[in-house]
């Protein structure tokens, strides 16, 4: 049994359930990815777990303890974990040393051992040269990492974080997303991050957890979700793949109309029926000579195309009408208007059940 | 802390989290403060002397003349303080707030002055300054053209000197919300009337004027319910006059032989044209057309009044002439001076009258501990219901919190001459016998400045993002320590401003004050009161110069004090 259990999780606000059914298990120690687009309930999800919210259905816990089930709920202040906010609401009435010793004082830590672990804390984050400073006078990544501190510095049972990053400039952004792992394998809290970033949640991640609608989409590591997503939704949110969809044909291969058989590497095909093939925009080859094959080829036209400096962007027209987004080296170098052949190899080929 | 510390730190031991029987408390609380004065409010007007059901106070109250007289006359009253108030504020508003006049700062610092002032020392003031006689006016106007002892030129005791001295006590709030709509009025809007060609004039009667009308009229209702619901200047001025208006007439009723079925009855129509004004007043500043005033569009371009300049100014200077110089000095001098009547020289300064108040006056002592420790009860029990109960709404989930709001405002409805009426009947009889103690004036101040207090913490709690509590109590602190160590230390300038509205609202207080006070609870305010009616001017004067300077002295002090961590620290 994992460390945090959550099992069936559910909320409703009216008629609108917000999260409906999830169930999650996180390992000791592991930093685990709520993604998904805003109003897929990975927020809501997040609360739950911290107790500023309570579940309909379902039951949270926590090292074998229940600490949340509909009956009744551990209130957050009881609950030893931290919490790191979107905004990252830090007092504007203390400095930064009293916001980073606020949690120790809540728990009478001692005064000697409160000064050295917030000094160490604040080296560890380097923000020692700012500790008598109030957060108004901070730049928004000092604020970060001083919103860091606090959350760590009383060794939480869990970690929470609400898009941390989503309010800092991009450069710093990816700065935070490695400090944030760095932090991470240097303490190992258990943590669940909450994003709608794909890149913060492969940098920072042990295990990607896509929500849609309230629903779990897939749980997997982050080249499992990129590689193997589970449904289209999820092939489509990370990276943005092509989805062809067709049945099922023979033991490995996906009939997609007009011509197009699709062989695949892998996936999930559905026993029966509807299956779809999922295709990443650079994994398909393109040139202006017939590729040969009678499987996995298709041909089309150029509809559109933009030189965007490392590589070039297609839009390709199949017959039929579907459209096909490739990426290509800005070496081929084909005009809008002209034929061409698409060959989509059956080891980048996914199939997935729909 | 090292890495490899592996076991967390246990959350913070389990304290007792005395919120929701706080919160249970405190419903109960608002829900006595507000529901049971009205239901014996409602009790005494529909049942007689034997306690079976009537309807005989409500008829007299329709035929009898003596009770419709003054509501006419109130209503009469009302509407011409409302309007000359509006004559008065407009054009100041206006002139402050969108024109070059010269010493606009300073007309702006002694309006909010004149705010201060209790109207019904205001009342005192003039009739110092326009008693037919003995007023210090007409005996200049007599001197100046050497005339007969009896000949004056105003004369304060009349109905047209009662609009004049409320109305300058109710038109600071007419200037102030004209003055910020004007000032809120986006540039642009007059800047685009000026670039189609419309001249000065036409772009502020045809755009400047529609867009602050709302504000203008919400500022008139308010007047009108100002001058319908107040005591103190009628009960100075109407009564040596021979008239009554509704608010004294209803406080006769409390005089020998009582009669309270009719004051309770009394109170009804005044109930309810008070909500009808002040849901008029909320829809015409909630009306859609009201919001554009809220556009940003820089400073606003003030208009050059050119020659006009000095008569502007002039007439700001006659505005505040009247409304807070005059009335001063002739405070001033009356205290300083062994004579009301006689001329101020060197010779005639006395400090008799300080020595009087504050030494030989027996009451003096007695009512400004009453005053202060009320002053200073109301002011900090109601921050902590009004800051606990705009929390618990704000923050709450639960249907109760809904009905938390709706009990802090409802006493907004409630006039304070009602109130007075009301609370004299709920707790001047078992079980509660509260009538006689500074207790039934607490929850008299309570009440009425709970409105006040709740909204300046609700809106405040609005600004204040969620996730700064959320933040605390994730890392172990309890609702109630929330409360106390984030929420409030981060609410201090509102809490402080609070305080000191419900301070100087409940030292000024006299429409509830005096139908609840008694021998051994008078204020400071009552003490005022009942020296006008023996004459002792004086000694009014020096308790009127007192309530002031103790006032502005305790809202300097509020404002500096070093609770919940001082005042903002300048930060780089």
């Amino acid at each position: 049994m994992s460390f945090v259990e959550i099992a069936g999780l559910t909320k409703r606000y009216g008629a609108l359930t917000v999260v409906d059914n999830v169930s999650l298990s996180i390992e000791k120690g592991s930093l685990i990815c709520l993604l998904g687009p805003s109003g897929c309930g990975k927020t809501t999800t997040l609360r739950l777990v911290a107790g500023f919210a309570e579940p309909d259905q379902g039951e949270i816990r926590v090292g074998g303890r229940a600490i949340s089930t509909p009956k009744s709920s551990l209130p957050p202040e009881r609950r030893g974990m931290s919490m790191i906010f979107q905004n990252y609401a830090l007092w504007p009435h203390m400095s930064v040393f009293e916001n980073v010793a606020y949690g120790l004082r809540l728990r009478k830590i001692p005064a000697d051992d409160l000064n050295k672990r917030v000094g160490a804390i604040l080296d560890a984050t380097k923000l020692s040269a700012l500790a008598r400073r109030h957060p108004g006078e901070l730049s928004g990544g000092q604020q970060q990492r001083v919103a860091l501190a606090r959350a760590l510095v009383v060794e939480p049972e869990i970690l929470l974080l609400d898009e941390p990053l989503s309010n800092l400039d991009a450069n710093l952004r990816e700065e935070m997303r490695f400090e944030i792992r760095r932090l991470h394998d240097q303490f190992r809290f258990t943590s669940l991050y909450v994003t709608h970033d794909q890149t913060e949640a492969m940098t920072a991640a042990d295990v990607v957890v896509v929500m849609n609608q309230g629903r779990v989409e897939q749980t997997a590591s982050p080249s499992e979700i990129y590689r193997r997503p589970a449904t289209g939704f999820v092939a489509r949110f990370l990276g943005g793949t092509n989805l062809f969809e067709g049945a099922r044909s023979g033991a490995d291969a996906v009939d997609c109309g007009e011509g197009l058989v699709l062989r695949c590497a892998g996936g999930a095909y559905a026993a029966a029926g509807p299956t779809s093939v999922s295709i990443r925009p650079h994994d398909i080859k393109l040139s202006e000579a017939a590729t040969g094959e009678s499987v996995n080829s298709a041909r089309g036209t150029v509809a559109r195309q933009t030189y965007l400096g490392s590589h070039r962007d297609y839009l390709i027209e199949l017959a039929g009408g579907r459209q096909v987004r490739v990426v290509a080296p800005t070496e081929i170098d084909i005009a809008a208007g002209r034929g061409v052949w698409l060959y989509l190899p059956p080891a980048a080929c996914w199939a997935l059940e729909r | 802390m090292a890495p490899e510390s592996s076991a967390a730190l246990a959350a913070p031991a389990r304290g007792f989290d005395a919120f929701r029987p706080l919160a249970g408390l405190l419903i109960a609380v608002l829900a006595a403060l507000v529901a049971l004065p009205f239901f014996w409010l409602c009790w005494y007007a529909l049942t007689d002397a034997k306690g079976a059901f009537t309807t005989a106070n409500f008829i007299a109250l329709a035929t009898d003349p003596t009770m419709t007289k003054p509501f006419v006359l109130a209503l009469a009253m009302a509407a011409c303080v409302s309007a000359l108030s509006c004559a008065i504020a407009a054009p100041l508003a206006w002139l402050v707030a969108r024109t070059d006049m010269p010493g606009r700062g300073a007309v702006r610092a002694l309006v909010m002055a004149s705010y201060v002032t209790p109207p019904f020392l205001g009342a005192v003031a003039w009739e110092f300054l326009a008693a037919p006689n003995s007023g210090l006016i007409n005996q200049a106007w007599r001197w100046a053209f050497d005339l007969d002892p009896f000949d004056a030129l105003v004369d304060i005791y009349t109905f047209e000197g009662l609009v004049f001295v409320i109305a300058c006590y109710t038109f600071p709030y007419v200037f102030t919300l004209v003055a910020t709509a004007l000032d809120r009025v986006p540039t642009d809007l007059e800047e685009a009337s000026a670039i189609l060609g419309a001249r000065g004039a036409r772009t502020l009667s045809r755009v400047t004027m529609p867009l602050v009308l709302p504000a203008l009229l919400a500022g008139a209702l308010i007047a009108f319910l100002q001058a319908l619901t107040m005591f103190g200047s009628p009960a100075i001025l109407a009564m040596p006059a021979g008239f009554h208006v509704i608010t004294t007439k209803i406080w006769s009723l409390f005089q020998y032989p009582p009669r309270l079925g009719l004051a309770a009855a009394a109170s009804f129509p005044l109930l309810i044209i008070t909500i009808l004004l002040l849901r008029g007043q909320a829809w015409l500043l909630g009306r859609g057309n009201y919001a554009v005033v809220g556009g940003k569009s820089g400073r606003a371009r003030p208009t050059k009044l050119g020659a006009w300049r000095w008569p502007a100014a002039g007439f700001a200077g006659i505005v505040l002439g009247l409304t807070v110089a005059l009335p001063y000095l002739a405070l001033l001098k009356t205290a300083l001076t062994s004579e009301v009547a006689g001329p101020l020289t060197l010779d005639s300064l006395t400090l008799h009258n300080f020595h009087f108040v504050l030494f030989e006056l027996s009451s003096t002592r007695l009512a400004l501990r009453n005053t202060f420790l009320l002053g200073f009860g109301a002011a900090t029990i109601g921050v902590v219901i009004a800051l606990a109960a705009a929390w618990l709404v704000a923050r709450g989930k639960s249907r109760l919190t809904g009905a938390l709001g709706f009990l802090a405002m409802a006493p907004v409805a409630i006039p304070g001459v009602v109130l007075g009426v009301a609370l004299f009947l709920s707790y001047s009889r078992p079980p509660l016998q509260l009538y006689g103690t500074l207790w039934i004036l607490l929850i008299a101040f309570l009440t009425i400045e709970m409105p006040a207090g709740y909204q300046q913490f609700a809106s405040a709690l609005r600004g204040l993002h969620p996730e700064l509590e959320e933040a605390s109590r994730i890392l172990g602190a309890s609702r109630l320590t929330v409360l106390r160590q984030i929420t409030a230390p981060l609410l201090r300038a509102n809490i402080v401003a609070a305080w000191c509205f419900i301070f100087i609202g409940a030292i000024r207080e006299l429409s509830a004050t005096i139908l609840l006070t008694t021998s051994n609870t008078k204020l400071v305010s009552v003490i005022i009161y009942d020296l006008n009616e023996s004459g002792d001017l004086g000694a009014i004067s020096v308790l009127g110069i007192l309530l002031l300077v103790i006032t502005f002295a305790v809202v300097a002090v509020a404002n500096r004090l070093p609770v919940l961590g001082g005042p903002p620290q300048a930060r780089g």
